[in-house]
């Protein structure tokens, strides 16, 4: 009788590869249009959209009077509430890096899946 | 430095580089149709149909893959998926077609070569074991990503590969270690 691993080693050998022939060419002609826009066109107009929005909320606040108000206030916190103000600020900012890091990075969250 | 399939899956995503996909469609080309002339019986034009169809899909719905799987377990999952699809509008019942066919074949023609018999008696199994071991065993897939493409319980995936290969050796006795 013959043992699993020749059995399968004789099935992969059965299988030989199969020359292109032609059938990449025939896919890519039935491939549906690439999207027209190229990235940096995209790029161009969400980067207007921005510099357009921000031109008018500065317009609109004054000149910004708005921000220089808000540091002159925050001067005269006391500075343990700034240094704790800041501190949140750093936990929450590295708390969403983290979880965007291990969200993307595929090596990371195949991690959390090990059983140890 | 070659690019990896991950490499190339993520420009056709940023910039829809159909270069990137057909490097892609080289790559897996081979492998994607052999499973589907396997499950199609060795009906080679049938087979390349599906296996076009196999890619058109996989280009329409990249961004579908999360990347969780390999690509190539991906792309296994959409052709088994075009297969099926194809058997039903056939209106192939697999089943009762199993049945048929295996009743018209016999199982004892000795063909010249033992890969000419290996194929024969692959071809003689009945469709859920003889797709277990064209993916497990001769794709190399665990029995795990079997599972996912064929969207069956781990524990089927093992017994239809258990008993394919039982099968495949009892018809391929003649041919072990005396």
């Amino acid at each position: 009788m013959i043992d699993d691993e020749t059995l399968d080693r004789q099935l992969r050998e059965a299988a030989p590869y199969i020359d292109d022939d032609g059938f990449t060419a025939s896919v890519m002609a039935r491939l549906p249009a690439a999207r027209r826009e190229p990235r940096w066109l995209r790029a161009m107009i969400l980067m207007g959209m921005t510099l357009l929005g921000s031109g008018v909320v500065y317009l609109l606040s004054g000149g910004g009077r708005f921000v220089r108000e808000g540091v002159i206030q925050l001067s005269d916190f006391p500075v343990w509430l700034l240094l704790i103000f800041a501190f949140g600020c750093g936990l929450v900012v590295g708390a969403f890096a983290v979880i965007l890091a291990i969200r993307k990075t595929p090596e990371v969250r195949d991690l959390a899946r090990l059983r140890f | 430095m070659e690019l990896t399939d991950a490499d190339l899956v993520a420009r056709v995503l940023a910039d829809d580089d159909q270069h990137a996909f057909g490097e892609l469609v080289r790559r897996h080309q081979s492998t994607v149709r052999g499973m589907l002339r396997q499950l199609t019986r060795t009906d080679i034009a049938l087979a390349d149909d599906l296996a076009q169809e196999t890619f058109i899909r996989a280009y329409k719905n990249i961004r579908g893959f999360r990347g969780e799987a390999r690509f190539s377990t991906w792309l296994y999952r959409i052709a088994y998926n075009c297969f099926r699809e194809d058997a039903r509008r056939r209106k192939e019942l697999v089943g009762v077609d199993e049945e048929q066919w295996q009743g018209e074949q016999d199982p004892q023609t000795v063909d010249p070569g033992l890969r000419h018999d290996l194929m024969h008696a692959l071809n003689l199994l009945p469709l859920h074991e003889r797709t277990a071991v064209v993916l497990c065993c001769q794709n190399g897939l665990s029995h795990d990503e079997a599972a996912r493409v064929l969207d069956i319980p781990l524990g089927t995936v093992k017994t239809n590969v258990l008993r394919g290969r039982e099968k495949l050796k009892r018809t391929l006795a003649a041919w072990g270690p005396n």
